[in-house]
């Protein structure tokens, strides 16, 4: 009898620890406090007169500090604001689980920034009263932000959710900064098209005869027929990226998977069913058949394909920069791939996403007392004084000014303890690598994607790019429900679906049980909401 | 007679061959890793290195040990492995050896209570919170308490004590006047270091490995464990891969070259320690054996 | 368990006066129940209140509480979703596999407890359990590199036999192989541990007795160890299938990729992908309790048959 009352004791005991745990009440409340308006300066630094702290949940990427309290620049300007940032850093691997523990806990820190809160999300938690909505603020207190979707209707447009409301500061390339939109780009060894005496391949049939050369023929002189005609990392979808255009699909840009405009009735249509698709599909099939694509392509790692590079084993890859990547040697023989012209004519390069390049890298939450003081924060770094802190440093220690405009110092480009341009950086900033909430230009802008192959390779591509890119789609809260369960079951499916016909595992008589199935996992629900989505964004 | 020992020999023959086969096939993978660590990273992956190191170079080694991250995340480990070995065993063992013996009531209730906890849980959300709430959020007990013990262990360790500890031992302590805590520390406890060994290893090995908790519960870089530590350097950043941030190019580079070069000397600077300690373990093994032909 | 049962027969003053009588007797020994009691109610049994989600559908800011109710949506949802009959089926497979090979171990103890060089014995048994002491994700790393289609030893080895290299870790075909008996690389030594201990309970009596009747050492092995350990045996085969339906979900994720998918997604993994991932707590519950649904029933079956024909069980 007393061991069953101990029981229930503890019990209850537990019971109540937990009840107490769960009933905390928390008021939202959108705007700041009349105090924290008192503290705030509306223009200029500093933000605050009083200190204020703030908690911000980070991602992280590998290449930055491991403690960003450490970086010049977030120290620089904590003293230039006034505004104390704890920074709760998350490794881009486990920041989907945190994030969304955090998220689902209720255990909130004042702001995510760089955390890539996927749209649906941000429609949800911005719903449930999670995410402030930022439209006014961003009018009242960030004059640089505003400057930008003033000047981008599109990416206005983009950003806003159809109940009116815009929850997130987005990180956006700059429209005309071409390279960086479009990212990894084609390759195709020029040394081996000259041996091979060959032309840079115009055709998709051209580029299926290199590559069938280089698979046939010791190009590198190592004795052994063992080139390696295509490769990419991080599966097929880059290989996709370079050659969709030729098949003309998903040719409203790479931020939408699934979806892209039938070009007869400039109807949106679901493009992995399509006959075209499956012409790139039977393309693809054709050379992994014939051993044309690096055959271990859907599970190579980085530092195999790296390797494999070293050891000049390519004809072609989709990837960065080559000299960047693999080094002069052997990077320097890589010329930019063209634009492929398909089988029937069609030519596009449809590998370039939109520049609102992603939605939620910076949301301010409920429990933010100083929401306005906040947003400063971040719109400072989106006037040009700012983005140039933010990719260059400060001047004097990272940069110095020149002629041609700041130029970071050789200490940095080239130093002297044999640290690598990122790892140099690292002290003193938070790029490269990582998803920040600003604007990315090409005026300061440090990264491969400025290097002069890759402004030649852009200069190839650019009369074939396509007219218009959609951003990623806003959802109401009810399509929303409907849509991220529809989805994802599509998403999988096709995606599993396609890598199965590309290795062969599926034959393509199967084509059409693969169809049928498509239909039949709710693909008129998923196009009809598709479809209220795309009317909105077409209207705004 | 002279026929079932010439069978015996045949029997140890086939048993030793047997032995050296799984052996061969057991170790081969860990000589490789091994001879990886001191070998030049090019030729490991193009595959010139099968066996024996090939050029060799030691700047893996150098590179781990000149990392304060990884030296941290050492100490973090050994101290998590040994507090939360200890807190296991304080409520394994006494858990256990009630259950085996046949006084207890309650039995099949109690052990029901603990089975269904193996089969049953609340999920994730729900545990989180729980550990939110106990303050521990961000603390070494995040790491060591939610999983202190499992159903199994205890199940284990108890019919370790039902069929290793004789009844008339424990009533003639009984008749002696000794009480259970008595029993329980100074006769139970020293007939049973075979499995007190056992379930300390397997318990200290599971935490020495572990990162998922260290995953969820953990922000403070200073606080992490070493495999928290060692992931970041293995898995090559497949997010940052599919959704490259700006200016990812010269990072992949970075990150790799540093992967490739200390990969295979942090996998042997951090499974050494556990290597190491067992040997010494294993004699308790052997004790084990010796008490056990004493006993009834 | 004789006293136990024969309370049941006494009248109801009489089992309490019992029960406050054994208390006095021996309260010490609940005492030592206490650590591990207050452990599970805090860990495991608060938490359960949250299995609730499975039937409501989540809202973070209204919590597990004030969630609005949705009666088996979500387990509808997942009995009619496309992936159902295929997580369900690479589950079973996957387990079942893993559980044909559940032998291998004790035929690794039995083995190593025969040999009678302490210093081989040693070595081979140190050797054995080296594997596990490495983490999955270095398991993992490690069979990238050996079963790599051109760089790989194993393929490099099937080509200079004259073979066609084996795209091992992305055919569908190949997964549950490479899954499993990488696994059992891992846990061979380590799990034949608990047999090894067990057979050094064995009484050296029962040994020299079967010798003096003639027994060889294979006859002894099967009627004197095997029947020894046997307990051990049904207790750890019955904790495996408890957890059939769960395979590491970790290791798994780690070898997934979109080629292999058909047969390496499981109900772990897809619990994991909806839920932590995708943050759709209420659907990857559901999913979650009709797992541990299965797992029990197994579990009680297994045990019940257990008794029946080994008289070992876990209750």
């Amino acid at each position: 009898m007393r061991f069953k009352n101990i029981v229930f004791l503890l019990l209850a005991a537990s019971l109540i620890v937990m009840l107490a745990a769960c009933s905390d009440d928390d008021e939202t409340d959108a705007g700041g406090s009349e105090e924290a308006l008192d503290n705030l300066n509306e223009e200029g630094m500093p933000i605050v007169d009083e200190e204020i702290e703030l908690e911000i949940f980070a991602g992280k990427a590998a290449t930055t500090a491991d403690d960003w309290n450490d970086v010049l620049l977030l120290n620089e300007y904590e003293e230039m604001t006034n505004m104390n940032i704890t920074w709760n850093q998350v490794a881009a691997d486990g920041l989907d689980e945190k994030r969304n523990l955090a998220l689902a806990s209720g255990d909130l820190p004042d702001a995510f920034y760089a955390a890539n809160i996927p749209v649906s999300d941000i429609q949800k938690y911005g719903d449930q009263g999670t995410f402030i909505p930022l439209n006014d603020l961003i009018e009242e207190y960030a004059p640089n932000i505003s400057k930008v979707l003033d000047e981008n209707p599109d990416i206005r447009k983009g950003l806003t959710f159809p109940d009116g409301n815009i929850y997130s500061v987005p990180t956006v390339y700059s429209p005309d900064f071409e390279s960086l939109l479009i990212g990894a780009k084609g390759w195709v060894n020029g040394d081996w098209l000259e041996q091979l005496d060959m032309d840079n391949p115009e055709t998709t049939e051209e580029f299926y005869e290199y590559l069938k050369a280089v698979k046939e023929t010791d190009l590198n002189g190592s004795g052994e027929n063992d080139e390696i005609p295509l490769s990419s990392v991080a599966e097929m979808s880059r290989i996709i990226h370079w050659i969709s255009g030729a098949f003309g699909v998903q040719n409203k840009g790479q931020l939408h998977t699934l979806i892209d405009e039938d070009p007869d009735s400039g109807d949106i249509r679901f493009f992995p069913i399509h006959e075209q698709y499956k012409e790139m599909l039977e393309y693809l099939n054709r050379l992994y058949d014939e051993g044309l694509i690096e055959e271990s392509i859907y599970s190579l790692e980085v530092d195999q394909h790296l390797a494999n590079a070293a050891d000049n084993l390519y004809g072609a890859v989709q990837f960065y920069n080559p000299i960047e990547l693999y080094g002069e040697e052997v990077g320097s023989q890589f010329i930019p791939g063209n634009a492929l012209e398909g089988p029937d004519g069609t030519k596009m390069y449809t590998g370039i996403t939109s520049p609102l390049r992603s939605l939620g890298n910076f949301l301010i939450t409920s429990e933010n007392e100083n929401p306005e003081a906040t947003l400063r924060w971040i719109d400072y770094f989106w006037s040009d004084e700012g983005s140039k802190m933010f990719f260059m440093g400060i001047e004097g220690v990272t940069y110095e000014e020149t002629e041609d405009g700041p130029e970071l110092k050789d200490e940095i480009t080239d130093n002297p303890d044999g640290l690598t341009l990122t790892q140099a950086l690292a002290e003193y900033i938070i790029n490269p690598g990582g998803n920040h909430p600003v604007m990315v230009t090409d005026d300061y802008f440090t990264g491969s994607e400025n290097a002069p192959t890759d402004i030649e390779a852009v200069e190839e591509i650019e009369p074939y790019l396509i007219d218009e890119i959609w951003p990623a789609f806003t959802y109401t809260a009810e399509e929303n429900d409907d849509i991220s369960v529809l989805e994802t079951d599509l998403d999988k499916y096709v995606s599993e679906m396609q890598a199965a016909f590309i290795t062969g595992e599926k034959d393509f008589s199967e084509w059409d049980d693969y169809v049928e199935q498509v239909e039949s996992m709710g693909l008129d629900d998923y196009m009809e909401i598709q479809q209220a989505a795309f009317e909105r964004y077409k209207e705004n | 007679m002279k026929n079932f020992s010439l069978s015996d020999k045949a029997f140890d023959v086939i048993n030793t061959i047997f032995l050296l086969i799984i052996l061969v096939l057991v170790v081969y993978p860990l000589i490789f890793v091994l001879s990886a660590s001191i070998s030049d990273p090019a030729a490991v992956s193009s595959g010139k290195m099968w066996l024996w190191p090939v050029d060799i170079t030691f700047k893996g080694y150098e590179r781990v040990f000149a990392d304060n991250a990884i030296w941290r995340g050492y100490g973090n480990t050994i101290i998590y492995t040994a507090v939360g070995t200890a807190i296991h065993l304080f409520v394994l063992l006494p858990c256990a050896y009630a259950l085996s013996r046949k006084e207890l009531m309650f039995k099949k209730g109690i052990l029901w209570f603990i089975l269904f906890t193996m089969l049953f849980n609340g999920g994730l959300i729900p545990t989180y919170l729980v550990v939110k709430s106990l303050g521990m959020l961000d603390t070494m007990w995040a790491i060591v308490i939610p999983n202190v013990v499992g159903a199994w262990s205890i199940l284990v360790a108890r019919a370790f004590f039902q069929q290793s500890i004789p009844d008339q031992l424990v009533e003639a302590s009984k008749i002696d006047g000794a009480s259970d805590f008595y029993i329980f520390i100074r006769v139970v406890l020293p007939l049973s270091l075979p499995i007190v060994a056992v379930m300390a290893l397997f318990h200290a090995v599971n935490l020495w490995n572990q990162y998922f908790n260290a995953l969820i519960y953990l922000s403070d870089r200073d606080k992490f464990p070493l495999q928290l530590i060692l992931r970041e350097i293995l898995v090559v950043n497949q997010m940052q891969l599919n959704d490259p941030g700006a200016g990812v190019a010269e990072s992949l580079v970075d990150q790799v070259k540093t992967a490739g070069l200390i990969k295979y000397a942090v996998i042997i600077v951090s499974s050494l320690p556990l290597l190491l300690v067992y040997p010494f373990i294993q004699k308790y093994f052997v004790q084990g054996v010796l008490i056990g032909s004493i006993k009834e | 368990m004789k006293t136990a049962k024969a309370d049941v027969k006494l009248p109801t003053h009489k089992r309490i006066e019992a029960v406050k009588k054994n208390l006095q007797r021996n309260w010490q020994i609940y005492i030592f129940l206490l650590p591990a009691v207050i452990y599970f109610i805090v860990m495991h049994y608060v938490p359960m209140y949250g299995v609730q989600i499975a039937f409501k559908d989540f809202i973070a800011t209204k919590g597990i509480w004030g969630s609005p109710w949705k009666g088996f949506d979500h387990f509808i949802r997942f009995f009619d979703s496309y992936y159902f009959w295929r997580l369900l089926k690479n589950t079973i497979i996957l387990s079942g596999y893993q559980l044909i090979l559940f032998p291998l171990p004790i035929i690794l103890a039995l083995s190593l407890h025969e040999v009678k060089n302490g210093w081989f014995k040693k070595w081979a048994q140190t050797l054995t359990y080296a594997p596990h002491f490495i983490s999955v994700v270095v398991v993992v790393g490690m069979i990238v590199i050996f079963l790599d289609p051109t760089t790989g030893l194993v393929n490099r080895l099937i080509v200079a036999f004259g073979g066609d290299p084996i795209p091992f870790l992305t055919s569908p075909k190949w997964f549950r192989h490479v899954f499993t008996w990488s696994g059992v690389w891992q846990t061979l030594g380590w799990g034949s541990i608990i047999y090894l201990a067990a057979l050094s309970g064995v009484n050296p009596e029962l040994h020299e007795a079967a010798k003096v009747d003639g027994a060889s050492r294979i006859q002894r092995i099967l009627h004197i160890n095997i029947p020894s350990i046997l307990p051990t045996i049904v207790v750890l085969f019955i904790l495996n299938i408890g957890s059939f339906m769960t395979v590491g979900f970790e290791k798994v994720l780690l070898m997934q990729n979109d080629l292999n998918v058909s047969t390496s997604d499981v109900i772990q993994t897809f619990v994991y992908q909806t839920g932590l991932l995708e943050g759709q707590y209420s659907f990857a519950a559901a999913i979650g309790l009709f797992d541990s649904v299965i797992n029990i029933t197994l579990l009680v079956m297994f045990n019940y048959l257990a008794r029946k024909a080994t008289d070992s069980s876990l209750w």
